[in-house]
């Protein structure tokens, strides 16, 4: 038995080992099953093409895990073209503050339900996840990918939108009008709900 | 005295870029007199932990498995 053979009998075993972690977490990132299933394959077929480079040494799911980093965050930027901030956000800034950019009074920050409860609490609450997820899901496509994209990497905002050549404050605001939207939308299905 | 609406931009803004010292200083002043902008500011911190996270789910992928093994094979 040749070393290559070798080197693919652990790469199944990883197969078997790691798929279900790999997938999972592609999935919190993309909130897509056949993106997330794409994106694992593709894990593992980097992973055989380069076996060679793997040092016998190191953690074969840290090593699996950090192409599939590189394999998300790819995916994002090339789904992010940047958005004009402009036009659709003009509504969602106008729907929260009146024209002296005081909080309108019904939108004004109230505490939430949940204020006290810490966040690894709710992260473990599969309602909240579905909440979240659908929530993430209504702001306009640009716009959730920005969000992911700002959320994905441990990357600064300035680094990002070098890469990406977007201008830094474009990004930023559309992050700005993101929340705001989101904020509302979690307000409204989860943390001002009256039990 | 900035707008609220100003202010919940510069409280994004921060998490990106260092503020100059005017926006710095306009910006606690504003908070200081504000509870809502304050409670905002609060909330949205709350939020990118959320956002932040991961949520793990613990699927079971056999038929993946599967398909990743076979493409191995060829």
């Amino acid at each position: 038995m040749g070393k290559q053979d070798f080197q693919v009998d652990h790469l199944r075993e990883w197969v078997n080992l790691y798929t279900d972690h790999l997938y999972a977490w592609a999935y919190s990132k993309t909130n897509d099953k056949e993106l997330s299933e794409d994106l694992v394959q593709d894990t593992f077929l980097v992973a055989h093409q380069s076996l060679n480079k793997f040092r016998g040494d190191s953690n074969p799911k840290t090593w699996l895990s950090s192409i599939l980093k590189n394999k998300i965050y790819d995916h994002f930027r090339k789904k992010y073209n940047s958005p004009q901030v402009l036009s659709d956000s003009e509504a969602v800034l106008e729907s929260m503050f009146d024209e002296s950019g005081r909080w309108k009074k019904e939108e004004r920050p109230k505490p939430w339900s949940d204020d006290d409860d810490d966040e690894i609490k709710l992260l473990d609450d599969k309602d909240f996840i579905h909440v979240m997820q659908g929530c993430m899901k209504e702001l306009p496509q640009n716009w959730h990918t920005a969000v992911q994209l700002k959320y994905f990497s441990e990357k600064k905002g300035e680094e990002i939108c070098q890469e990406l050549d977007v201008s830094p404050t474009n990004f930023w605001q559309i992050i700005h009008r993101s929340k705001l939207q989101l904020r509302k939308c979690l307000e409204k299905h989860w943390f001002n709900q009256s039990n | 005295m900035l707008s609220c609406k100003k202010v919940t931009e510069l409280t994004e803004k921060k998490t990106f870029t260092k503020l100059s010292n005017k926006e710095s200083i306009q910006l606690a002043m504003h908070k200081s007199m504000c509870g809502a902008c304050s409670l905002y500011e609060k909330q949205s911190e709350k939020m990118d932990q959320l956002l932040k996270n991961d949520y793990l789910d613990n699927t079971k992928n056999e038929k993946l498995k599967e398909k990743i093994l076979k493409n191995l094979n060829q």
